[in-house]
């Protein structure tokens, strides 16, 4: 992974000292909290409903066992021994002091970590496939560019006040798309042209939030060296012409469709041609810098094992073979996989890691592994280099943690937002809906047989729970002061991109697993096959059968307005 | 629609610290405890108290009106939000924070 | 009044001058685009320099043509949120080449004087009743920058490469 040089390392170092300047300030009155707000909100600092959150950036979702540590230390010391996966790759805690949160900076700074730009109106840590680098299905790395991203994004003083958030996801996978590229504000694809040259299809105007809506492309093909005057090109144009006098209309993807596909990209090419052979003009030498610290790491030569993964998901042990079965994704290197550790284990909440765990989980990533880990925007871990013959030894590890639900996924590998039990802006709890879904769907083989299937819960219209994406979304709304949840279906995040459609009306809390039920249950009837996938059948069939069965009263209602006449 | 007729105003902030739950008591002074709240039957009162407690941004941080009803055995928030910020997370906590007192 | 410019604490002689409000007869002023297109001729032989002020929402191309016979081109910062005046500066100096004072006027901060000053901006009326020394310091709080930007053409990885 990508090692800091001094500069990299002073930059770290000087922001937090330039933090611990401004909580001063603060704490002494010479800034008032509307003025601090900005300041703390651009290093990740929320206030949240019972205390400070604090965001720590995993740059697109990879880290080493030594950073790891680090945070387990953070989360023991300064904190309530817990942090919380993000869907951005991130870690948040929950409870840090705001005198204690340069100590945290500074801490972070020493293993080569930092909370900038993890929130505010500025470009927010960029994030990747979380097999970049391993998966078998990739063009190669795109980790090299999206650390380039990073330092280019990182205090850019241009784009330190935009209209609103903006991020930016890199992926180079030409079938699937495990980073949700089009649903980010700027999603970047590494692909290769007829003529076999590598460049940069770019997405621009994605995103959730309350109004989803699927990235269109831009640039089919952007020349590798040129990413960086497109990207700043792309920024330039939002700056000056996004709106900020509307919040709700602030994001790019209402710019690029108030314009229009062509005309948007028309503006963006008249800025680019002015700075595309400027200095942003990427070197060979600089390419190759980066490139070398996501060189593969020093494999074993093994045989495939391909065979052997098969043998082990068959193997007696049931619970080893459902966790390989589910929890393994194939590798480049023959006799590798990469390993989803599942941080959704049904007692706790989705996303949590306590500091034991991930000071005995960096353990792991050492003795399984070359010590690097990666974060998943579905709130999950990964060993990304597990030699296959590891794998019962590992599993038992990971067992002994609970960190070994064979559930990645499936039904249970949810995706929560922290919801109204944290954070101020929800309108109702996401993370109890979560946990009692998956206490009751506990069962992997009623899961298995089920298929994969995504159920993303947000607690409010911002979509921090991707539920527009779930294959099952669920939104919490608040009528009254009271929690209900909207239900819909039909997302996906991936390739074949797709915005739920909500079913009907919001049921309270104490209907909403019921009514998860429901669906399940109907689409078990309505399916044609086993491999007749949940969201195919959503597809195939829209939401009628299933409106049907969840809501039989107004038909009734009508049958008895018949009669009464 | 049931008339939810707001019967008390109280004035909540966070502290600005460690970002704790705070309300304000009728004599200006500062507690983590709801019950403990200076209750206003007007609007105008409790936003006269917020415009102090405005004044003390280096212990309080925003602060803001909320509703509560006063029942027979205590008082009670009348959104799902208030609720929780006055009791907590209602799932479980690993730890208990040391450093987060009750008074 | 006293801003900051080119990182010291100076005394302004510049004066802003509202529109509809009566031009002094002498002196340094800064008036909006508007008026000064209207009143460009006589602006230039009364004594003084003048300047124009940008609205957040006046992009750089609209000053371009008469920018080099301005002393001074000044950015309104409505508040933190707008950041518009960022890529206005930015525009002012990379492309039009402009080479008088930049100035950021406004809710002007202490923390963005960094940004802005990367920006291009050389001078700075601050927020009033904020701490004009401590602000100074500012710009020294980062001694290392990713980007290209007004102050220094080359990103870092080009520093990097020769250093």
């Amino acid at each position: 992974m990508y090692q800091y040089d001094e500069y990299d390392q002073r930059i770290v170092e000087e922001r937090a000292k330039q933090f611990e300047g401004q909580v001063e300030r603060r704490f002494a009155g010479e800034i008032t909290e509307n003025e601090f707000k900005p300041l703390r909100l651009q290093n990740g600092l929320y206030m949240q409903l019972h205390a400070y959150m604090l965001r720590v950036a995993i740059p697109y979702g990879t880290l080493s066992s030594q950073q790891l540590r680090k945070l387990a230390h953070i989360a023991r010391v300064y904190d309530k021994g817990y942090g919380h996966l993000t869907t951005r790759q991130n870690m948040q805690y929950n409870w840090p002091k705001l005198d204690d949160v340069p100590k945290i900076l500074a801490e972070l700074a020493t293993v080569q970590m930092h909370a900038i730009q993890t929130s505010g109106n500025c470009v927010r840590n960029v994030t990747s496939d979380h097999f970049a680098g391993v998966a078998r299905d990739e063009l190669e790395d795109p980790r090299p560019w999206a650390e380039l991203i990073r330092q280019w994004s990182t205090f850019h003083p241009e784009f330190a006040a935009l209209p609103r958030k903006f991020k930016i996801a890199v992926s180079s996978t030409p079938d699937v798309d495990r980073a949700a590229v089009r649903f980010h504000d700027i999603g970047v694809r590494l692909v290769q042209n007829a003529a076999g040259v590598r460049g940069f299809e770019v997405l621009v105007g994605g995103g959730m939030g309350r109004t989803p809506l699927i990235a269109p492309v831009i640039a089919p093909f952007v020349a590798r060296e040129d990413l960086l005057s497109y990207l700043e090109a792309v920024l330039r144009v939002y700056n000056l012409h996004g709106r900020r006098d509307n919040i709700y209309k602030a994001r790019i993807k209402i710019l690029v469709n108030a314009l229009g596909v062509e005309a948007f990209a028309a503006q963006v090419d008249e800025e680019w041609a002015q700075i595309k052979d400027g200095p942003l003009k990427l070197s060979a030498q600089e390419i190759a810098r980066v490139a070398k610290d996501f060189a593969p790491p020093a494999y074993q030569k093994l045989p495939a094992a391909d065979a052997l993964l098969s043998a082990l998901k068959l193997g007696k042990d049931r619970e080893l073979g459902r966790f390989v079965q589910n929890n393994t994704t194939l590798h480049k290197q023959p006799g590798y996989v990469a390993v989803t550790v599942s941080v959704k284990e049904k007692d706790t909440p989705p996303g949590d890691l306590t500091d034991h765990q991930m000071e005995r989980v960096a353990d792991l990533a050492e003795r399984f592994g070359f010590g690097e880990l990666r974060v998943t925007h579905t709130q999950n871990l990964v060993l990304p280099d597990v030699k296959v013959n590891d794998l019962p030894a590992l599993h038992a590890e990971l067992k002994s943690l609970g960190l070994a639900t064979a559930n990645a996924n499936k039904l249970t590998d949810i995706i929560a937002c922290p919801g109204l039990d944290y954070c101020a802006l929800a309108n109702a709890r996401s993370i109890p809906v979560g946990m009692e879904i998956m206490q009751r769907f506990e069962d992997v083989d009623y899961q298995n047989d089920l298929g994969d299937i995504s159920l993303k819960i947000s607690g409010c219209i911002n979509a921090c729970g991707h539920h527009h994406v779930g294959n099952i979304g669920i939104l919490g709304i608040d009528k009254q002061g009271e929690e209900y949840y909207q239900l819909m279906l039909g997302g996906s995040p991936g390739h074949d991109a797709s915005i739920g459609e909500t079913l009907g009306r919001a049921f309270p809390r104490g209907e909403i697993v019921d009514a998860v039920d429901t669906v399940l249950k109907r689409y078990l009837e309505l399916r044609s096959s086993a491999d007749d996938a949940f969201i195919d059948v959503v597809r195939r069939l829209g939401l009628t059968p299933f409106k049907e069965v969840l809501y039989p009263a107004p038909q009734q209602l009508q049958e008895a307005a018949h009669a009464n006449h | 629609m049931p008339e939810t007729q707001p019967l008390k105003w109280v004035v909540t902030a966070n502290f600005t610290s460690e970002g704790g739950v705070a309300y304000l008591r009728a004599d200006k002074s500062v507690t983590r405890v709801l019950a403990e709240a200076g209750r206003f039957a007007t609007k105008a009162d409790a936003e006269a108290l917020r415009k102090l407690a405005l004044g003390m941004e280096a212990i309080l941080a925003d602060p803001y009106l909320i509703e509560v009803a006063e029942l027979p055995d205590g008082i009670d928030a009348l959104s799902a939000r208030e609720r929780i910020r006055a009791a907590g997370p209602t799932i479980r906590v690993r730890r208990p924070d040391p450093r987060i007192h009750t008074h | 009044m006293r801003i900051i410019k080119d990182r010291k604490l100076v005394d302004d002689s510049f004066v802003h001058v509202a529109d509809g409000e009566e031009l002094p007869t002498y002196g340094d002023l800064i008036v909006s685009l508007d008026r000064y297109r209207e009143l460009r001729a006589a602006l230039h032989k009364r004594p003084g320099k003048v300047g124009v002020r940008l609205r957040s929402n006046q992009e750089a191309k609209l000053v371009a043509d008469v920018a080099p016979e301005l002393a001074v081109i000044a950015i309104e910062f409505p508040g933190f949120k707008d950041g518009r005046g960022y890529s206005t500066a930015r525009l002012l100096r990379d492309r039009y080449g402009y080479k008088g004072e930049v100035r950021a006027v406004g809710d002007v901060l202490r923390d963005q004087l960094f940004y802005m000053e990367r920006c291009g901006f050389n001078a700075f009326e601050l927020k009033a009743g904020k701490d004009m020394e401590g602000a100074v310091n500012a710009f020294r709080e980062y001694s290392v920058t990713y980007q290209a930007a007004a102050d220094d053409p080359r990103p870092l990885f080009r520093r990097r490469e020769q250093p």
